[in-house]
C-alpha cells in the first residue's frame, strides 16, 4: 500500500491505483468521465467537485457533506476542487450553485461508496449489511466489538463504481454533522503562512513575468482590440538586468526576468507607441449611455393588461433607476504560474472557471485541451469574476515563449483598470395606483449591458475576433416579488459597453433595487406603511415569514410618513425596509435564499455624509449544511453590499476605465461597517439553498428606503455619496453646509513663475556682447592610476558627493557619472556631460588645468563655454587642494565610453559664445574666504554650501540672464528643471521657521518633521551626501541657519505646528466628496496623524509640510506623480508615485482637498488639471 | 539609483539573519517572498493603500511594499511565519483561526500583523480603537465582524483572560 497524494495524480493514474475504492463517472459537456470520490487503503477519503472555494467556505461545507454519509469527523475527508485533470467537469463556480448542485452527485457517491464499504464488511465480518453501524471511519455491530476500519477494508481491492445519482442519501432527519457550525478547514494554514493561495506557488527555474496592457483600458470589443500597437521600444529596457525576454504578439506584451523587481521596472519603463483609441460612449450619464446601446427587447412576463391599467389609473407612479458600473475590486490582484513543456501545459491558477479556462488555453495555445492541466488554488476573493483567467493565460503564453516556468503577478492598476466590471444597468418603471392607492400595474424594463468578458490575451493575440457577445443574463430577479393585477416585464438585451462580467447578484441586485424602491414609492403615495403594503401583494408564504420575522426583529414601527425619527443638529435618522428572493441563472431560473434588510441610517445635512448605523437581515436558506458558514456569508454580503450602495461607483474617461487604485475606487473600511443583526430561518426540513449572494439583493434599495425615511428625498442612483446626497439635500432645501466645502477664495496673487516665463525679454540683451571662442587646452594621456595617493583619491571620493556630482552627470538608470541626465531650463534641455575618464566621450583627456578651467570659469577642454547649468560659478570657490583631489577621484574611475545627447538650447541660449558675454557679467571667480567674525563650524558650512555644495545653483532666483541673484534673494528659492527650490532663508514661507537642527535632520536624514521629506531632484542630493561626516553636514546646518530668525526656539515651533495640525484636523469635518475619498484610500494610511509614532517610517504631518504649502503646486503634483525615492529617503519610508494609477482630473481633486485641509491658511490653487497634465507630460526627474 | 548599484545588505528576518546583495530600492515584500520565500506578507496594491504586505519592522507595522531594503538594514523584520505556525500559532494567530476572521482570507496576513501591532502597544483596546487601527486595511469579503471579534479574543487571550480556542 502506498502513501499518494491524489493532487499530484491525473484521472488515470488515480484509477490505475490498488487499494482503492473509487466513484467516478461522465462529467460535463463530453461527459468525460471522472473520479467523484476515492477512499485508500490507508483509509483516507478524497472528494473530488468541479467547482472552488471562492473564500466563501464551500470546501468546508462539502467536506461536512460527505462526512455526514460516511459518519465520520469532518477532519478525515479532503476535498480536491476544480482541477481539471482530476476533478469532475461542473462548469464555472458562480450562481451560488454549489451546495445546491455540484454538491448533489458527490453526496451520492459518498452514499454509494458507504453502501460498498457496507456490504463489503458483512461479508467479512458475516453479518447482515442493514445491522451494520458506521462509527468515525469503524464499521461493525452492536454487542460485536469487532471493527473494520475503512481502509481495511479497501485493502486488496481496485473498487471502481459507477455513479449512481439516483443512490439514497441519509435523511435530513439523521443529519449529525451536516446543520452544525463547523469551523472552516483552511483558515489555520492561510492564518500560518503556509502554501495555498496561487500567489505563493513557486516551482523550480520559475521566472516573473508582468504585462504591459493597451490604452483601451477596460475596453474588449471593437476594431482596435488587438489591433493597436504600433511599435515596442526594446531599448527602453536596456539598462534594466536579468531580462530574458519581451514578448509581443499583436496588442499583447509581456515582459519576463529572472527577479520580480526588474520585471516590474522593466514593465513600468518599456515604451510602447500605439494607435490612438477610440471614444466609448459617455459613461458619467450611465442612463444615456445604456438607453443608446442596441439592443433586443425579450418579454419575460405580460400579466392582464398592462396598458390598459396604465391609461385608467387615478394616479401614475414612474420611476428610473440607475446601477453604477461596479468592480468586484479583489484584494489580490490576480496571478497565475505557468509551466509549458513539451508535453503539454500546467496552469496554477485562482480561476473561477477550471474547465472553460482549459478550453481557452487549448484554443490560445493550439493544444488539444487534454494536454493542458489547470490546477485551481486558493485566490482573493473575486464575488464573481475578475482577471484570474486572463493572467493565467498571459504566464501560458510568457512560459511557452520562455521554455520555464513563469509566474505573472498583474498590478494593482491592471486588475483595476481590465477586470471585468459589474455592469452598469437601467431599470424604469411605468406604474399606476388606483384611488385607494392599490397598485394597478408595473410596467418593468431593464436594459443590461452582456458580460461575456473573454479570456483578455484570446482578443489581444488576435486568436479571436473582438465582437461583442449579447449574452440574456439581465433577467435575474426581473419579476418583481409581488402581485400586482397587471404586470408586464421586459429586458432589452445588449451588447457590452465596457468589458463587464457578472459579479455578486448579477442583475438582481438592480433589479430588486428597482423593484424595492418603486413599491416603497407606492406605499409612500398610498399612505401605508411599507412593510404592509409589501405583505399585501407577497404570496410566497416563506418570503412573508421572512418580512415578518424581519420586521418584528428589527422592532419595526408601522409608519406612513418619512422623517418620523427625527434627528439632532444636523443630523437625521431614517429606517428602510426590503426584500428579495435571490432568482438566479436564466430565465425562469430558480431561487436560492430568501432575505430582507432593515437599514437604519444617519444623514449629516451639512456634509451629505451617509452613515449605515445597523442592519437587520432575516435570511431562509432551507438546511444551513454550515449555519456559522451561512452567517459569515450573511455578514459578508452585508458589508460589501453596504459598501457598493454608499460608495461604489467605477469612473470613465473617454477611452475607458480611470479608477485603478484604492482611492480612487474607495470600498468599506472598518470605522464605517454597521451593526449586523443577523435572523437565521430554521428549516432544517427543507432542502439546503445557496447563501452566497442572497442577503445582498435588498441592501440598496434598503438604504435608499431609509434615505427617504430620513429626508423625505428619493435616491434612485447608487452610490449615495456625499456629493450627491448634498445636492439633493440643497434642492430640498435641507442642506445646512455649503454645496461644495472645499471651494475658497480665488488667489491673492500670480507667483514667481509668471515672472519667470518673462526670462525670453531680456535676452536679446546678450547678442550684443558676442565675445570670441576661448583656446582649446590639449588633450593629453589619461594620468595613470598611480599618480595620486589612495588617500587623495579617498578625500576626492568624499568631494564629489558633497558636491553631487552624480546626482546631474547620471542618467536615470545609467553608469554613475556617464552624463546623459535631461535637465529642463528655461532655455531649454540641458544633457549632463559624461565625467568618467573615457579619453573620447569623457574627461579622459582632460590635464588638470582643463579640468581647473572648466571647474572655475565654465569652459571646456575644447574651449567652448559650458552652460550655467553647470554650477562653475559655485566652484570657484573650491581651494585648489580639494580640486586636486577631486580631480585625483574622477580620474581614477572605471572609464565609460558613452556619448550623452547634445544639449540643443532655444535661440538666443543655444549660442554658447554668447556664455563669454554671460560670464564677463555674472561670474566672479573667487575662492572662499573665512569670515573671521564667524566659527570655524560656520565658515566650513559656508565653504560646503557656497562652494562645492554649490546650493545656490538650485535655491537662489536667477536674473533674466539666468544668473544667480544674490543679496536678499541669495538662497531665497527658486524654480528650476520644474521644481521649486523652496527659500532656504528667513524668506521662507515654511509654517514652522527653520533651526539648524532641523536643517542638520533634514541634510543627514532627508527628512525634518516639522517640514517634510526630500523630494525630487533633492532626494539624490541628500544620498550622495550620505557619504559627508557628521561634521561637514552639522557645518553645513549651521551656516542655512544663520540665515534664519535667531530668535525662534523649539518651543514656538512646537506651538506653530499644533496650530497647524489643529487648524487641518477643524478642516478635516468640514470636508467631504471626492478629493477626501482619494485621501482617504491613496494616502491616509500612511499620511494619517494616528499612526505616527506607531508605524514604521516616517509618516510626515502634511500640516506643516513645506510642499503642501507653498506658493505653487508644482512640488506636491510631481511628488504624487511619480512619488519620493532616493536612498536617504528611503529609510524613512518611500511613498509610492501614482503616475499610472491616477488621472489629471482625479490628482487635481485630490490636491484641491489636500490644500484645503492642510493649508487652509494659504491661497487655493487653480487650473490644477492643466498644470497636472503639463507636469505629467514632462520626464520625471529620474525614473529609477 | 544609478544603475544596477547593488550592496550587500543585512538584516533579520524572524529571528535568522540574512545577507543579501540587492538594489537598496527594492521593496521588501519581493526580497521576503522570492529571496526569503516567505507567503504571509502579500502584494496587494504596491502603493502602501491596502495593508496586505504587512510586517513588523523592529517591532513597529510597515508595509512591505513601500518600504525599501535600504530602510531594514540592521534591522529586524518579523512576518506572519515569525508569529506562529499552523501547529503552534500564535496568540492572535489562534484567535482568528478560533473566530474564523477570514474569508477569503488574502488580507488575513495585514489584518493579523496589525492586530499585533496594535495589542503591543494597547493591550486593552475597545472596539472603535480596533476599527480606528484597522482603519487601512482592506478586507472585500466583508470579514469585518469576525475579525473584530477575532481581535478581542486575541488581547483577552493575552492578557490572559481566556484561555486558547
Amino acid at each position: 500500500m502506498s502513501i499518494f497524494d491524489p493532487a499530484q495524480l491525473d484521472r488515470q493514474a488515480l484509477y490505475a491505483l490498488d487499494d482503492t475504492l473509487i466513484v467516478h463517472g461522465p462529467s460535463g459537456a463530453d461527459g468525460a468521465d471522472m473520479p467523484f470520490l476515492l477512499i485508500d487503503g490507508a483509509g483516507r477519503i478524497f472528494g473530488f467537485n468541479g467547482h472552488v472555494d471562492l473564500g466563501t467556505g464551500i470546501r468546508t461545507a462539502l467536506t461536512q457533506i460527505v462526512a455526514e454519509e460516511l459518519d465520520l469527523p469532518p477532519s478525515r475527508v479532503s476535498m480536491i476542487l476544480g482541477d481539471t485533470a482530476r476533478t469532475p467537469d461542473q462548469s464555472a463556480t458562480i450562481a451560488s450553485d454549489t451546495i445546491q448542485t455540484t454538491a448533489v452527485p458527490l453526496r451520492a457517491a459518498a452514499a454509494q461508496a458507504r453502501a460498498w464499504l457496507a456490504a463489503a464488511a458483512a461479508e467479512r465480518l458475516d453479518v447482515p449489511a442493514d445491522q451494520l453501524r458506521f462509527d468515525e471511519g469503524l464499521v461493525g455491530i452492536a454487542g460485536d466489538n469487532r471493527r473494520l476500519s475503512f481502509g481495511e477494508l479497501v485493502e486488496g481491492h481496485r473498487a471502481r463504481l459507477v455513479l449512481d445519482r439516483e443512490t439514497p442519501v441519509k435523511p435530513a432527519s439523521a443529519y449529525r454533522l451536516v446543520g452544525t457550525s463547523t469551523r472552516r478547514v483552511d483558515i489555520p494554514a492561510k492564518a500560518a503562512g503556509d502554501l495555498t493561495f496561487v500567489h505563493d506557488m513557486r516551482v523550480p527555474g520559475m521566472l516573473h513575468g508582468r504585462v504591459v496592457r493597451p490604452p483601451y483600458a477596460g475596453v474588449d470589443a471593437g476594431d482596435f482590440v488587438g489591433n493597436s500597437l504600433i511599435a515596442v521600444d526594446e531599448g527602453s529596457i536596456a539598462h534594466i538586468p536579468g531580462i530574458i525576454k519581451l514578448v509581443v504578439i499583436g496588442d499583447f506584451i509581456g515582459i519576463v526576468a529572472t527577479r520580480e523587481e526588474w520585471a516590474v521596472a522593466a514593465m513600468q519603463s518599456l515604451r510602447a507607441e500605439w494607435k490612438p483609441t477610440p471614444s466609448i460612449p459617455d459613461l458619467g450619464d450611465l442612463a444615456t449611455a445604456i438607453s443608446a446601446n442596441p439592443s433586443t427587447a425579450r418579454r419575460l412576463q405580460d400579466k392582464g393588461d398592462v396598458e390598459g391599467a396604465l391609461d385608467g389609473a387615478a394616479s401614475r407612479l414612474d420611476g428610473t433607476y440607475v446601477w453604477p458600473y461596479q468592480m468586484h475590486g479583489s484584494i489580490g490582484p490576480s496571478c497565475a504560474v505557468a509551466d509549458y513543456h513539451p508535453e503539454g501545459l500546467r496552469v496554477w491558477t485562482g480561476t473561477q472557471n477550471p474547465h472553460p479556462l482549459r478550453a481557452d488555453l487549448a484554443r490560445l495555445l493550439d493544444l488539444p485541451p487534454e494536454r493542458i492541466d489547470v490546477v485551481r488554488m486558493e485566490a482573493a476573493g473575486c464575488y464573481g469574476r475578475n482577471c484570474a483567467d486572463d493572467v493565467a493565460a498571459d504566464a501560458a503564453l510568457l512560459s511557452r515563449a520562455v521554455g520555464a516556468p513563469v509566474r505573472v503577478q498583474l498590478s494593482r492598476e491592471q486588475e483595476h483598470l481590465w477586470e471585468p466590471k459589474g455592469t452598469g444597468q437601467l431599470m424604469q418603471v411605468a406604474g399606476a395606483l388606483d384611488a385607494a392607492g392599490n397598485a394597478l400595474a408595473y410596467d418593468y424594463q431593464s436594459r443590461y449591458p452582456s458580460n461575456g468578458a473573454p479570456t483578455l490575451a484570446l482578443l489581444l493575440t488576435g486568436k479571436i475576433p473582438p465582437i461583442p457577445a449579447v449574452f440574456e443574463m439581465g433577467d435575474r430577479t426581473s419579476i418583481a416579488p409581488y402581485d400586482y393585477p397587471n404586470m408586464r416585464v421586459t429586458i432589452h438585451d445588449m451588447p457590452p459597453i465596457v468589458r463587464a462580467s457578472w459579479i455578486r447578484g448579477v442583475s438582481a441586485l438592480p433589479n430588486s433595487f428597482a423593484h424595492e424602491s418603486w413599491i416603497d414609492e407606492a406605499a409612500a403615495m398610498a399612505g401605508v406603511d411599507p412593510v404592509e403594503y409589501r405583505l399585501r401583494y407577497l404570496r410566497d408564504q416563506r418570503g412573508i415569514a421572512v418580512v415578518e420575522a424581519t420586521a418584528e426583529r428589527a422592532g419595526w414601527t408601522a409608519h406612513t410618513r418619512p422623517q418620523t425619527l427625527g434627528g439632532e443638529g444636523d443630523l437625521l435618522h431614517g429606517r428602510g425596509f426590503a426584500y428579495a428572493l435571490y432568482v438566479h441563472s436564466k430565465f425562469p431560473g430558480y431561487g436560492a435564499a430568501w432575505a430582507a434588510w432593515v437599514a437604519d441610517v444617519t444623514v449629516n445635512r451639512r456634509t451629505g455624509e451617509v452613515a449605515v448605523t445597523k442592519v437587520t437581515v432575516g435570511h431562509d436558506a432551507g438546511l444551513m449544511v454550515n449555519p456559522e458558514g451561512v452567517r459569515h456569508q450573511i455578514h459578508g454580503n452585508v458589508i460589501q453590499s453596504t459598501s457598493r450602495a454608499l460608495k461604489e461607483q467605477v469612473t470613465f474617461d473617454d477611452v475607458g476605465v480611470v479608477a485603478s487604485e484604492w482611492g480612487g475606487y474607495p470600498i468599506i473600511t472598518f470605522p464605517e461597517v454597521p451593526e449586523i443583526d443577523v435572523l437565521m430561518l430554521p428549516r432544517p426540513d427543507q432542502p439546503p439553498l445557496g447563501a452566497g449572494e442572497s442577503a445582498s439583493v435588498p441592501s440598496a434599495a434598503a438604504i435608499a428606503n431609509a434615505l427617504y425615511d430620513a429626508t423625505g428625498i428619493r435616491f434612485r442612483e447608487p452610490p449615495f455619496t456625499p456629493e450627491k446626497v448634498r445636492a439633493a439635500l440643497h434642492q430640498a432645501g435641507l442642506l445646512t453646509g455649503p454645496l461644495d466645502p472645499q471651494a475658497l477664495p480665488p488667489p491673492r496673487r500670480a507667483g514667481l513663475w509668471a515672472r519667470l516665463t518673462a526670462l525670453g525679454a531680456g535676452a536679446a540683451a546678450l547678442l550684443a556682447i558676442a565675445s570670441p571662442w576661448r583656446p582649446s587646452i590639449a588633450p593629453i594621456e589619461r594620468p595613470s592610476a598611480g599618480l595620486y595617493s589612495a588617500q587623495t583619491i579617498e578625500r576626492g571620493r568624499l568631494l564629489a558627493a558633497a558636491g553631487d556630482c552624480a546626482v546631474c552627470h547620471t542618467a536615470p538608470g545609467g553608469i554613475t557619472n556617464a552624463g546623459g541626465l535631461a535637465m529642463e531650463t528655461p532655455f531649454g534641455t540641458v544633457y549632463s556631460t559624461n565625467i568618467t575618464p573615457d579619453p573620447e566621450t569623457g574627461i579622459g583627456a582632460w590635464s588638470y588645468p582643463a579640468f581647473e578651467r572648466a571647474m572655475r570659469q565654465g569652459i571646456s577642454r575644447d574651449g567652448r563655454h559650458l552652460y550655467p547649468a553647470f554650477p562653475y560659478t559655485a566652484f570657484a570657490k573650491i581651494s585648489d587642494a580639494d580640486m586636486q583631489a577631486l580631480y585625483a577621484y574622477l580620474m581614477a574611475q572605471v572609464p565609460v565610453q558613452s556619448q550623452p545627447l547634445k544639449t540643443k538650447l532655444a535661440f538666443p541660449f543655444g549660442m554658447r559664445p554668447l556664455m563669454a558675454g554671460w560670464n564677463s557679467l555674472f561670474l566672479k571667480p573667487s575662492a572662499w574666504r573665512d569670515d573671521p567674525t564667524k566659527s570655524a563650524e560656520w565658515n566650513r558650512g559656508g565653504y560646503l554650501i557656497e562652494g562645492l555644495g554649490h546650493c545656490a545653483a538650485c535655491h537662489s532666483p536667477r536674473n533674466l540672464m539666468g544668473a544667480e541673484r544674490k543679496g536678499a534673494a541669495h538662497l531665497g528659492g527658486a524654480y528650476i528643471d520644474g521644481w521649486y527650490a523652496p527659500s532656504l532663508t528667513r524668506t521662507s514661507n515654511s509654517v514652522v521657521p527653520w533651526r539648524a537642527e532641523d536643517f542638520y535632520a533634514y541634510l543627514r536624514t532627508g527628512h525634518s518633521p516639522l517640514h517634510g521629506t526630500a523630494a525630487g531632484p533633492m532626494a539624490p542630493v541628500i544620498d550622495e551626501m550620505r557619504q559627508l561626516p557628521d561634521a561637514d553636514i552639522r557645518a553645513m546646518a549651521t551656516y542655512l541657519a544663520s540665515f534664519g530668525d535667531p530668535s525662534v526656539t523649539s518651543a514656538l515651533q512646537a506651538e506653530l505646528a499644533a496650530a497647524a495640525e489643529q487648524r487641518a484636523n477643524q478642516q478635516m469635518s468640514a470636508l467631504s466628496g471626492w478629493g477626501a475619498r482619494i485621501f482617504d484610500g491613496a494616502c491616509a494610511a500612511c499620511h494619517s496623524m494616528s499612526g505616527v509614532g506607531e508605524n514604521f517610517a516616517i509618516r510626515p504631518s502634511l500640516a506643516v509640510n513645506g510642499t503642501v504649502n507653498a506658493e505653487r503646486p508644482d512640488n506636491l503634483i510631481r511628488v504624487i506623480l511619480d512619488g519620493i525615492q532616493g536612498e536617504a529617503a528611503m529609510a524613512n519610508g518611500t511613498m509610492p508615485g501614482f503616475r499610472a494609477n491616477m488621472s489629471d482630473r482625479q490628482i487635481a481633486e485630490l490636491i484641491r482637498y489636500v490644500r484645503t485641509r492642510f493649508a487652509s491658511e494659504r491661497p487655493a490653487w487653480t487650473n490644477l488639471e492643466t498644470r497636472v497634465g503639463e507636469l505629467r507630460a514632462q520626464a520625471p526627474h529620474r525614473a529609477h | 539609483m544609478h544603475g544596477p548599484r547593488e550592496r550587500e545588505i543585512a538584516f533579520r528576518v524572524n529571528g535568522a539573519d540574512h545577507r543579501l546583495t540587492v538594489g537598496p530600492a527594492t521593496a521588501l515584500l519581493y526580497i521576503l517572498r522570492n529571496d526569503l520565500k516567505l507567503n504571509g506578507p502579500k502584494f496587494g496594491c504596491g502603493l502602501g493603500e491596502c495593508g496586505a504586505c504587512s510586517v513588523l519592522v523592529d517591532g513597529k507595522l510597515a508595509r512591505a511594499c513601500v518600504v525599501s531594503m535600504a530602510a531594514v538594514e540592521g534591522r529586524e523584520v518579523v512576518t506572519l511565519e515569525g508569529l506562529g505556525t499552523r501547529d503552534n500559532p500564535g496568540p492572535v494567530q489562534a484567535a482568528f483561526i478560533a473566530e474564523q476572521g477570514a474569508q477569503c482570507g488574502y488580507c488575513l496576513n495585514g489584518m493579523i500583523i496589525t492586530a499585533h501591532a496594535l495589542l503591543s502597544r494597547n493591550p486593552d483596546p475597545d472596539e472603535a480603537e480596533i476599527a480606528q487601527a484597522l482603519r487601512h486595511n482592506l478586507c472585500r469579503c466583508g470579514t469585518h465582524v469576525e475579525i473584530m471579534r477575532s481581535v478581542l479574543r486575541a488581547a483577552a487571550t493575552m492578557r490572559g483572560e481566556v484561555g486558547r480556542a
